[in-house]
């Protein structure tokens, strides 16, 4: 499925390709961070200190205007006071109007995105795919059929269908031990990881019309090759010849497609947990979300998790670009050549 | 070949010499054009000939100053004819003629059409495919128009056209470069190369031409600016066999007709047999081999030509092919070309003195017969013979010692590369 | 085939899209959990009231009655009676859609006018400062969450510098153009000073997008052949540029923009959201959390329709520029 010839185009690419090296060093990064972020939080993402409430991230210091009253020479006065917040390496990204870490809360994070991220194109993947394959293979009627329900699904915003379903369905809450919890690595830390089930699903489910579209596109072309037409005229069968010569041939504009929407998955879960569609708080649209009512007190609580965002999704499209640049499968128009 | 008598008497209008293109790759330097002199003269028709990767079309765009990035001419001068330049730039000028690397790029592509053009290999994709066929030929009427009215300025060629024209033009459709002088012009022109019912044609896209129709469309477009010499850079190759003898006919009326120059580049000895006054043969950048049609043909001095004129049995077949000459088509890449004739290593008749690489010698035939071989300057030696496995054996010379284990599939890599 | 019979079977089309999205949409309450009655009838509403209301919803019909009730009612307008605002929800929608119509169109003219000439820009002076800079800009433009953008955006030019008004829709674009003619500028000027902030973050990611994509097209059609052929008849290289490269560039860009039309729709649902802008984005998000049927079907019917006008729209455009597609 992977030719060598792929993977010395992948090296090709790599070598005077800067920003494909930073692309994966963002990626693994990030996934590292996911991976071990019980180990790797300096506190329990979840739990509450009021006496610690909006400190600011290191580096920066936050004037709070208070007022008190205070009993001065017998009478009550109303008293004025400037206090200044001091940013400490105890919380290094601060922390937000609930005195939660935001750095623990930032490595969180990456967890649920992540998995929503690959989760959500996995399904998207299992959905599409199959789905474009036979319309492209068999074309004619099956073909126009799915292709006009694949129009409709597009009509949708993928947003807008996410929000509808998300909001209307129950919210589906899939609970995982955390192993590191479990074996007694990270007691403090929150025994389950929190997997937003009713997510997943729906956004697998508004974005697989993506991968029927690319997988169709190629059934259509890897049907007209000769080594396909030899095959059928000697008798393969469908399935056969969609497992045998159709389905490789797909496989190297999916994966690109499949790189560049585990970044558009992330920002569509990091939007609907803005709009208090989550199903889970550990999540970085949710803490955006918290910190919009914040910006003229406590600016950061909104600004840290939007970058985690911004550089998770650079990551994965520094990635998918690398991967679409080396592998060529053919996504961006057709391929000119040079003098 | 009547028409080739009197050619030597005829005046040069363009002279190159010691030209050389280069392009920079990440593999390293690729000297695709090595110090290539050569003459058109007027109303001939010259032709290049070598295989893919020789330089012929490199050559072509090198002269009309069409290299494009990581390419580069590096030296070389090229010495046209004309009076006005010459007097216009006195310092680049040498008598009548002046030299086009030394002139400004704005002047020189102000050439581009009235001076020089070009017919390229691939109809298909040497249209815009969005715009009708009329339309682009009246294109290259309208910008000469615009430059004879306002003779030395490159605002009157452009009047402005850009980003904010353009969009206007994509609103408003009847507001367009051209005007309909130009596309009378357009029309015309057509019909000169033949196109039944131009008018229509004219109004056509390029993809509802045949491959035939649409390389007369482009000869006609090259006309449009009235060139003194035209390019033709495998002006047949992308064409059915029926229709390439149609094309060189054309090609060789309007040459008639306008007494203009011809430049025709062509891996086909065939198209040169039959079009050309005469040849120059390249082989690695390099040409290996000029002169008179008759030169070339009846009296091949360079190995390389021999060989390619080898398998041809009759001089009027109008399909002679390429005989295959045993070996590689050489690598290009400066660090890997050495010091020796390019061709020794597939040349039966290399010799010791061929490690150094040849000057040009005059040969035997008309005065202007030359080629870059020492054959042209004494007999083959047998007993100066390289032994005939001296450059499998690892290649010496050049590249030092290298395993046997990977001789084999190193031209392989390298024609790869250099494709 | 001519131009009009394209455009003809183009807008046949359509229709049948469209048709699919009212049915999708009259589905979507039948795989929804929970009866619509629910959020209708009061906590303690006996069964019989229940059943009374359900009755009146028309829930007790064959569920082809419903269908073909609904398809019926949309031809004539109907969109339904949302009990949540006591008013027909067609009146809803329709009285938030030019908000949201303001709102994209600023949006795709910043991103046009913004991303074609960047997009060129860098095409055509590769690995220069200006092709480094439109890159980096694209590439944090499509990966920025637009929400989030909005939000720095408030923050620093709202909250810090008071720079703009922190959100909500000044007065309407037709308000403010009967102004305009009456000689008041006043109105157009609360109207661009409303909508720069949210324009401006819906539109990054189209620019970013229509820049990236306007980049890699121009270099591969300035790799071309015909390019060069321009060249050599003597074609100045602006013309050679937007003539015959941009031009060729556009018309597979038009039909990405096209298609991520959606996630422009999408993307003003939440920058609605951000900047309390009333238009239907925000009354979809209200609509799903009351169970407000009529308006959020009517939302999703409104939203679906626009997107398949848009397109067809697009595909005219697209065929009027390339006219090989027509066959």
């Amino acid at each position: 499925m992977v030719s060598p010839r792929t993977i010395r185009n992948l090296k090709r690419e790599w070598r005077n390709n800067w920003l494909a090296k930073i692309g994966v060093a963002l990626v693994v990064a990030i996934l590292l961070v996911a991976v071990f972020a019980p180990l790797l939080a300096p506190y329990n993402p979840r739990s509450q200190s009021l006496e610690d409430s909006r400190l600011p991230p290191m580096g920066f210091t936050e004037t709070e205007n208070s007022t008190s009253s205070q009993f001065v020479n017998g009478s009550v006065q109303v008293v004025s006071e400037r206090t200044t917040v001091n940013a400490t390496w105890d919380h290094p990204l601060g922390t937000n109007q609930l005195g939660q870490d935001m750095l623990s809360r930032v490595i969180y994070g990456a967890r649920t995105s992540l998995l929503v991220g690959a989760l959500g194109t996995l399904l998207a993947m299992l959905i599409g795919v199959p789905i474009g394959l036979v319309a492209g293979y068999y074309r004619g009627r099956v073909d126009d059929a799915l292709m006009r329900f694949a129009d409709v699904m597009l009509a949708f915003p993928s947003l807008v269908l996410a929000v509808a379903l998300v909001g209307l369905w129950q919210q589906a809450v899939w609970r995982i031990p955390d192993p590191f919890v479990a074996a007694g690595l990270a007691p403090s830390m929150p025994p389950d990881i929190v997997l937003p089930g009713t997510v997943i699903v729906v956004v697998g489910l508004v974005t697989w019309v993506w991968f029927a579209r690319v997988a169709r596109g190629e059934a259509l072309s890897v049907r007209e090759e000769e080594y396909v037409k030899a095959a059928r005229s000697l008798g393969a069968s469908d399935a056969f010849v969609i497992r045998k010569h159709v389905l490789p041939n797909s496989v190297t504009p999916i994966l690109v497609l499949g790189t560049i929407q585990v970044a558009a998955i992330i920002l569509l879960e990091s939007a609907l947990s803005y709009l208090g569609f989550s199903g889970t708080s550990l999540s970085w649209g949710f803490d955006i979300n918290q910190g919009r009512d914040y910006l003229a007190t406590a600016w950061w609580i909104a600004t840290v998790p939007g970058l985690a965002i911004v550089l998770a999704v650079i990551g994965i499209n520094l990635v998918g670009d690398w991967l679409r640049d080396a592998l060529d499968p053919g996504l961006g128009g057709e391929g000119g050549s040079g003098a | 070949m009547s028409h080739s008598n009197g050619v030597a008497s005829r005046q040069d209008v363009l002279r190159v010499r010691d030209l050389s293109t280069r392009f920079f790759t990440d593999e390293g330097q690729v000297n695709a054009v090595e110090s290539v002199s050569f003459d058109v003269r007027d109303g001939e028709i010259l032709g290049i000939v070598g295989e893919s990767g020789s330089g012929k079309s490199v050559t072509a765009l090198s002269l009309i100053d069409l290299v494009e990035s990581p390419g580069r001419v590096t030296s070389g001068q090229l010495w046209y004819r004309n009076a006005d330049l010459a007097e216009e730039f006195s310092d680049a000028a040498d008598g009548e003629f002046v030299d086009l690397r030394a002139l400004p790029t704005r002047v020189r592509r102000a050439l581009r059409g009235p001076s020089f053009s070009m017919v390229f290999q691939d109809p298909m994709s040497s249209f815009n495919p969005s715009i009708p066929v009329g339309e682009q030929i009246a294109e290259a009427v309208e910008v000469q128009r615009r430059a004879r009215a306002n003779p030395r300025s490159t605002r009157s060629r452009t009047q402005g056209y850009g980003l904010g024209r353009y969009l206007l033009d994509s609103v408003v459709p009847t507001l367009d470069y051209t005007d309909d002088e130009s596309h009378e012009r357009a029309v015309e022109l057509l019909e000169q190369v033949g196109i039944p019912d131009p008018e229509q044609r004219a109004r056509e896209y390029p993809h509802q031409f045949s491959g035939g129709m649409l390389q007369r469309a482009m000869i006609a477009q090259a006309l449009a600016g009235e060139p003194d010499v035209l390019i033709a850079d495998e002006p047949t190759t992308a064409l059915d066999v029926t229709i390439q003898a149609q094309i060189l006919n054309l090609l060789r009326d309007i040459q008639e007709e306008r007494d203009m120059s011809v430049l025709m580049i062509t891996h086909d000895l065939g198209v040169i047999a039959r079009m050309c006054d005469r040849v120059c043969v390249m082989y690695a950048g390099e040409v290996v081999e000029r002169g008179t049609l008759e030169d070339v043909f009846d009296r091949p001095t360079h190995p390389y030509t021999e060989g390619l004129l080898g398998s041809i049995p009759d001089l009027d077949d109008p399909a002679p092919r390429l005989q295959p000459i045993e070996g590689n088509v050489p690598s290009l890449l400066d660090s890997e070309m050495g010091d020796r004739c390019y061709f020794a290593d597939r040349c039966p008749k290399a010799m010791t003195e061929c490690l150094q690489h040849p000057p040009e010698y005059e040969a035997e035939g008309s005065a202007e017969h030359r080629a870059r071989c020492v054959l042209a300057d004494h007999p083959y030696d047998e007993r100066e013979a390289l032994p005939p496995d001296y450059f499998e054996a690892g290649r010496p010379a050049e590249t030092g010692p290298v395993d046997g284990g990977t001789d084999d599939d190193r031209p392989a890599e390298e024609a790869q590369q250099n494709d | 085939m001519s131009y009009g019979r394209f455009l003809l079977k183009r807008v046949l089309q359509g229709i049948l899209v469209v048709w699919g999205v009212i049915t999708v949409v009259f589905l979507l309450r039948f795989i929804t959990p929970g009866s619509p009655v629910d959020f209708v009838a009061p906590q303690d509403a006996s069964q019989e009231l229940r059943q009374r209301i359900a009755a009146e919803l028309g829930l007790n019909e064959p569920l082809y009655v419903q269908y073909v009730d609904y398809l019926v009612g949309l031809l004539n307008g109907d969109m339904g009676y949302s009990y949540i605002f006591g008013q027909e929800a067609s009146a809803i929608v329709f009285g938030k859609l030019p908000a949201t119509v303001e709102l994209a169109v600023a949006a795709t003219v910043v991103a046009v006018v913004l991303s074609i000439p960047l997009g060129v820009v860098s095409a055509t002076r590769r690995h220069q400062p200006a092709d480094y800079g439109a890159t980096t800009f694209s590439l944090l433009g499509i990966s920025t969450p637009n929400f989030w953008l909005g939000i720095m955006l408030l923050l620093v030019l709202a909250v810090q510098i008071d720079l703009f008004p922190v959100g909500r829709r000044g007065i309407a674009f037709s308000t403010a153009f009967w102004m305009l003619f009456e000689g008041n500028v006043s109105g157009m000027q609360t109207w661009l000073a409303h909508i720069t902030l949210p324009a401006l973050t819906l539109g990054t990611y189209f620019t970013a997008l229509i820049t990236r994509l306007t980049r890699s097209g121009m270099l591969d059609e300035l790799g071309k052949s015909y390019v060069q052929a321009a060249r050599a008849k003597g074609i100045p290289e602006t013309l050679v540029r937007y003539r015959h490269a941009l031009r060729n560039t556009l018309i597979p860009v038009i039909t990405v923009v096209g298609l991520q039309l959606g996630t422009l729709i999408g993307g003003a649902v939440i920058t609605e959201q951000v900047f309390n802008w009333p238009g239907l984005g925000q009354q979809v998000i209200s609509a799903v959390n009351n169970r407000d049927w009529p308006v959020l079907q009517g939302s999703l019917i409104v939203i679906g329709t626009g997107f398949v006008l848009v397109n067809i729209v697009v595909d005219s455009l697209y065929a009027y520029l390339d006219p090989r597609v027509i066959e």
